[in-house]
């Protein structure tokens, strides 16, 4: 079966040690400051440097009330010359959505959207359209779309959306933006202290067989064959602790499988929510100490709809738990809002009527 | 969606070098065919990480992410005048078997595109639509680049591997 075949031939591929080190050592120099997280051994482009300096610049621009091509030429008009107006929109559920300016270059596009809420304040600075919105194309390309300011006084999310093409031309040819829905209202919990005394931790909890659907981490491959049976020991949840200080995620359960510590979080709707997280130890001197792996798992609940589950899989001797405490890092959207906005444009057409 | 400003902390980055560090890997490799090309396209992937600390939404939100940026590195490696006039280089890997040695040498006669759906398909287990969706492409173009890249690789297949 070539599925097997094409797998045994990637198994002798694996990035060099080395290279993997030199990469965390990078995370760690950029940790310590340093402007550049490692030294490469091609220096980096200049289009990269080209991209930061819109990233960096960008956001000022954004945030403020008047329009956001205005705003680049009071600011940067060098960055500014090269976009044209647009001013494309549709309008649904009080919500609109604009696209504004685009400046396109050969293969490479750059295009400024805006969301509103002309009624109420949906539509905020942690605005997420999570996997919903899409860029369409009449060729093959990639592209990304990433928030650059959010303006409190209209209550506007300014984004930018930038488009690469295998090489063809982009002047000219109709692009489609469109949102399906998105979500806001959102809650990052970072490095909180979660009031659960690991002494008491139970070293024999129920478990059962799950099915996983995901997972992560240095161990996941080693400990679950994802391609095989796919399965794990996880713990059958319990009550959700009344003292976890995170709405939309709940603690299910804390104790040893098979030696390992294992802490599991339960999310109800999450596909509805995007609410997750991961939680860690930190010992007396505050070093770290993260899973070895986690996997997910769902359970259908009746009336309660789709609840799915995450436990994070430490390797911490139960004799060594008293020396550290539990923390987390935790992501929760509160608002979803559903419409559907779509605008399609042609960006030489904008450009050549100015 | 990738975000500019940054919730997670280094700790966190690390984790995910750790944790993808294989997946860019390979997919580097099955675009690029050389360990020369992979490490450079993979130092590049984890740079620009580091660089714009992207905030996620789920592990499925970061694996795309950072499935984009491979692609993206890969491409831009490939288009640099300097890469056009270089003729590759026999690779030196210790195949398994005589099976997967000749796998390796037919995938490289394909058009980098096509390994790299074979790729995400075969490998990554993704469907079209997923890599559709990741890529921007349609799920059409996929299931045709799929079914292109599999006559070419007739002799590997079976009907068992039908998309």
């Amino acid at each position: 079966m070539f599925k097997e075949t094409y797998r045994r031939l990637n198994d002798i591929i694996q990035p060099d040690k080395a290279l993997v080190a030199a990469v965390l050592a990078g995370g760690q120099r950029r940790k310590r400051g340093a402007k550049q997280p490692f030294v490469r051994l091609k220096p980096a482009l200049i289009a990269a440097a080209i991209c930061l300096c819109l990233v960096l610049t960008v956001p000022v621009l954004a945030a403020s009330v008047e329009p956001v091509y205005e705003l680049m030429y009071l600011v940067s008009p060098s960055v500014a010359q090269f976009f044209v107006p647009v001013q494309k929109s549709d309008t649904n559920n009080g919500i609109k959505m604009e696209v504004v300016s685009a400046d396109i270059r050969g293969d490479t596009a750059r295009i400024y959207i805006t969301m509103q809420d002309l009624i109420g304040d949906r539509v905020d600075e942690t605005i997420d359209l999570y996997d919903s919105y899409d860029i369409r194309l009449p060729f093959d390309g990639t592209g990304f779309c990433g928030k650059v300011g959010y303006d409190p006084n209209t209550r506007t999310e300014t984004f930018l959306i930038t488009i690469k093409t295998d090489g063809q031309k982009i002047a000219g040819k109709k692009i489609t933006f469109s949102v399906g829905m998105f979500l806001s209202d959102k809650h990052v919990y970072d490095d909180i202290q979660i009031p659960v005394d690991l002494c008491t931790v139970s070293q024999n909890p129920k478990t059962q067989t799950v099915e996983v659907f995901g997972g992560g981490g240095e161990d996941f491959e080693k400990v679950i064959d994802l391609h095989g049976r796919g399965q794990a020991q996880a713990m059958v949840p319990g009550d959700e602790e009344a003292s976890f200080p995170v709405k939309g995620i709940d603690l299910t359960g804390v104790g040893y499988v098979d030696g390992k510590l294992h802490v599991q979080m339960q999310m109800k709707n999450s596909l509805d929510n995007s609410n997750h997280g991961y939680f860690y130890l930190k010992d007396a001197d505050g070093n770290r100490v993260l899973s070895r792996y986690s996997f997910s798992f769902r359970q259908m609940k009746e009336q309660e709809g789709q609840i799915s589950y995450c436990e994070d899989v430490f390797d911490v001797p139960y004799e060594e738990l008293s020396a550290y405490q539990l923390y987390g890092y935790f992501v929760t959207s509160q608002k979803k809002t559903e419409g559907g906005w779509r605008v399609t444009f042609s960006p030489e057409s904008q450009q050549s009527k100015d | 969606m990738r975000q500019e400003q940054s919730l997670r902390t280094n700790d966190g980055a690390e984790d995910v070098i750790r944790q993808y560090a294989t997946m860019v890997y390979r997919l580097a490799f099955a675009r690029s065919g050389t360990k020369d090309d992979a490490d450079e396209i993979f130092q590049e992937v984890f740079f620009r990480y580091l660089k714009n600390q992207p905030v996620f939404e789920s592990e499925e939100h970061c694996k795309a992410w950072l499935i984009r940026v491979t692609i993206n590195c890969s491409r831009k490696l490939w288009s640099s005048a300097w890469r056009r006039r270089v003729l590759l280089v026999e690779e030196d890997l210790a195949f398994e078997s005589k099976e997967t040695a000749d796998l390796y040498h037919e995938l490289q006669k394909l058009p980098a595109k096509y390994r790299q759906v074979i790729h995400l398909y075969y490998y990554e287990d993704l469907k079209a639509e997923q890599i559709g969706k990741i890529l921007n492409r349609k799920p059409a173009t996929i299931r045709t680049q799929l079914t292109r890249a599999r006559a070419m690789l007739r002799d590997f297949m079976k009907e068992e591997d039908d998309v």
